[in-house]
């Protein structure tokens, strides 16, 4: 199994697209990082747009805006297994490994760790640039107060548990492009749509757990939207990581491949 | 080793594969003919465990693939629809390859120089040529030294020189005890290579049977002269089946010296004498043509519209074209 995963790691690192994917997800965080540095206690029309950053929300905000770029680990996740059928390497996947479960076990792994990987890395940068705003702008510097190793870690963990949704969408939905477009239609626009509509619906959606565990209940509109604690956030959102990862086995292990 | 055992294979109401029985023996190069369409590739399919049959049995070494403990190592595929990651390197490919099953990485740099990719190994697979991908599919089948080979229209793609070099290759396996299993379409290839021949349509088994026995039996003599009718009479005489046209003749059961003397007997004239098709070559034509939108195949009648004989000197139209 050690082989496989390391075959795996090695499919991934060999081509240039997950550089790609940590280009947008860093560049997609930071962006949302600095809007946030850039209107945090700022006026507008007499209304403050997003509290000081001495209001330990905002801090949060600051450090939760990595969890941005968890599409991105997505759409690589869907690339892991539909790039295999799109340039048919599935058919010398299987050849070297017929035993499919083991395949796909090995992807399951690879793509957790990866992703945890390229978590870390969507974190530190989002760290690099928020600790110094914060410092500048006269907020709390401490990377232990205010929930901050909770929403680090849970970023880091919900990179990796959304490569596994990825996989499992991808098995699901096979052709490249359509897996991509339901990807990026459910995260920017059905999820924000039910979050917004129906709260108390969208709480227990995928972006409902990432909500939980990155304690960012109330930045936008008004008042508290209906949020699990952070533990069913990261519970909730196993579950989807493992619910997809059996999707991705079942829909795989029988199927022909011609 | 490889058998397969009333192999059948449905695809909704398309039997892809239809009670097919054969066997790949060591030490030969088998080929797999059938017309496009045939049934071919889904059978290796079966064979390699990407494709669960119907019903039947399709045996490597007396199990099926996916009961092998290390694959690889026992069976090497190349298969058409097989492909690469166009941003990967060939190196890198088969460095996955080699991960996966366990092998020793340096397998990479031999397998490499023995298919001619070296200086190519590190580019990246978007520029390559069908030839060379053959090659690269080729490299990944040998990867882990099998016994036994399963190979897919390897030729496709191939220059003439690449052509050659995997004739060699293939008979250089087979001469140090291997199976080999070879799928084609294109007849002088097989013909060229192996020792003996399996032919499908329409996913049935149409022959099964040593390549010598079909080159070798039922040739036909293909004889012009001004004079036929005589000529004709002489052949039969000497124990041959002659069918006449003009003034063209098919002479069966002679040898061209055998029509030869008979024309020297009889003061004939000879313009042409040559062998038609081989038998292989026949059944072969016939299957192609009797497929469902090919053309049709006039039955009976002496050599059909895709006649390719060198000789074919503006011969004056026999009908067929309406």
């Amino acid at each position: 199994m050690i082989n496989l995963v390391r075959a795996e790691l090695l499919k991934i690192r060999s081509t240039r697209m997950w550089l790609g994917m940590l280009a947008l997800s860093l560049g997609f965080s930071l962006m949302g990082l600095a809007v946030y540095v850039a209107l945090s206690g700022v006026e507008m029309d007499g209304d403050m747009a997003i509290p000081p950053v001495t209001d330990p929300q905002t801090v949060r905000a600051f450090y939760a805006s990595a969890s941005g770029g968890v599409l991105f680990m997505m759409i690589l996740g869907i690339m892991g297994i539909t790039g295999e059928y799109r340039h048919q390497t599935i058919s010398g996947t299987f050849l070297v490994t017929p035993v499919r479960g083991r395949v796909l076990a090995a992807k399951l792994i690879s793509y957790f760790l990866f992703g945890a990987g390229f978590g870390l890395a969507t974190v530190l940068a989002t760290v690099a640039v928020a600790l110094p705003a914060l410092a500048i702008k006269g907020g709390s510097t401490s990377l232990l107060d205010h929930d901050v190793p909770l929403i680090l870690g849970g970023t880091v963990l919900a990179m990796a548990l959304y490569a596994l949704v990825g996989l499992g969408l991808g098995a699901l939905i096979r052709n490249q492009i359509a897996a991509i477009i339901v990807a990026v239609g459910w995260v920017q626009l059905v999820e924000g749509i039910v979050t917004v509509a129906l709260p108390q619906v969208g709480q227990w959606l995928p972006a409902g757990a990432v909500r939980a565990i990155t304690f960012t209940t109330s930045m936008f509109g008004p008042g508290e939207l209906d949020t699990l604690p952070a533990w069913g956030g990261v519970l909730l959102l196993v579950g989807y990581g493992l619910a997809f990862a059996a999707v991705a086995t079942v829909t795989t292990v029988r199927r022909d491949i011609t | 080793m490889i058998s397969v055992e009333g192999l059948t294979k449905h695809f909704g109401p398309v039997r892809a594969v239809d009670g097919l029985s054969f066997t790949a023996r060591p030490g030969m190069v088998t080929g797999f003919l059938g017309p496009n369409g045939a049934g071919k590739t889904t059978t290796l399919r079966m064979l390699l465990g990407l494709v669960t049959p119907t019903s039947g049995r399709a045996l490597v070494n007396g199990r099926p693939y996916a009961e092998l403990d290390r694959p690889v190592t026992e069976v090497g595929a190349a298969l058409e629809a097989t492909g690469f990651h166009p941003g990967r390197s060939a190196r890198d490919h088969l460095r996955i390859a080699c991960t996966a099953a366990g092998l020793p990485e340096r397998r990479v740099d031999t397998v490499l120089e023995r298919t001619g990719l070296t200086t190519a190994a590190d580019r990246r697979v978007i520029g390559y040529s069908l030839g060379m991908r053959q090659r690269l599919a080729l490299a990944t089948a040998i990867l882990g030294e099998p016994r036994v080979l399963i190979l897919d229209e390897p030729a496709n793609g191939l220059d003439p020189a690449g052509v050659h070099w995997l004739r060699s290759l293939l008979r250089h396996l087979a001469e140090e005890g291997c199976t080999v299993l070879v799928s084609s379409h294109v007849l002088p290839e097989v013909e060229q290579t192996a020792d003996h021949v399996v032919i499908v349509a329409h996913g049935r088994l149409v022959r099964d049977a040593p390549l010598a026995e079909l080159v070798g039996a039922g040739g036909e003599l293909r004889v012009r002269t001004e004079q036929a009718g005589e000529l004709a009479v002489a052949l039969e005489n000497a124990g041959g089946r002659v069918r006449r046209e003009d003034d063209r003749l098919w002479v069966t059961g002679l040898e061209p010296e055998d029509v030869g003397r008979a024309a020297l007997d009889t003061r004939a004239v000879l313009t042409e004498l040559g062998r038609e098709r081989s038998a292989l070559e026949k059944i072969f034509l016939e299957l192609t043509m009797a497929e469902p939108d090919g053309p049709p195949a006039p039955p009976g009648t002496g050599p059909g519209p895709e006649e390719t004989g060198p000789e074919k000197v503006g011969a004056p139209g026999k009908g067929g074209q309406s």
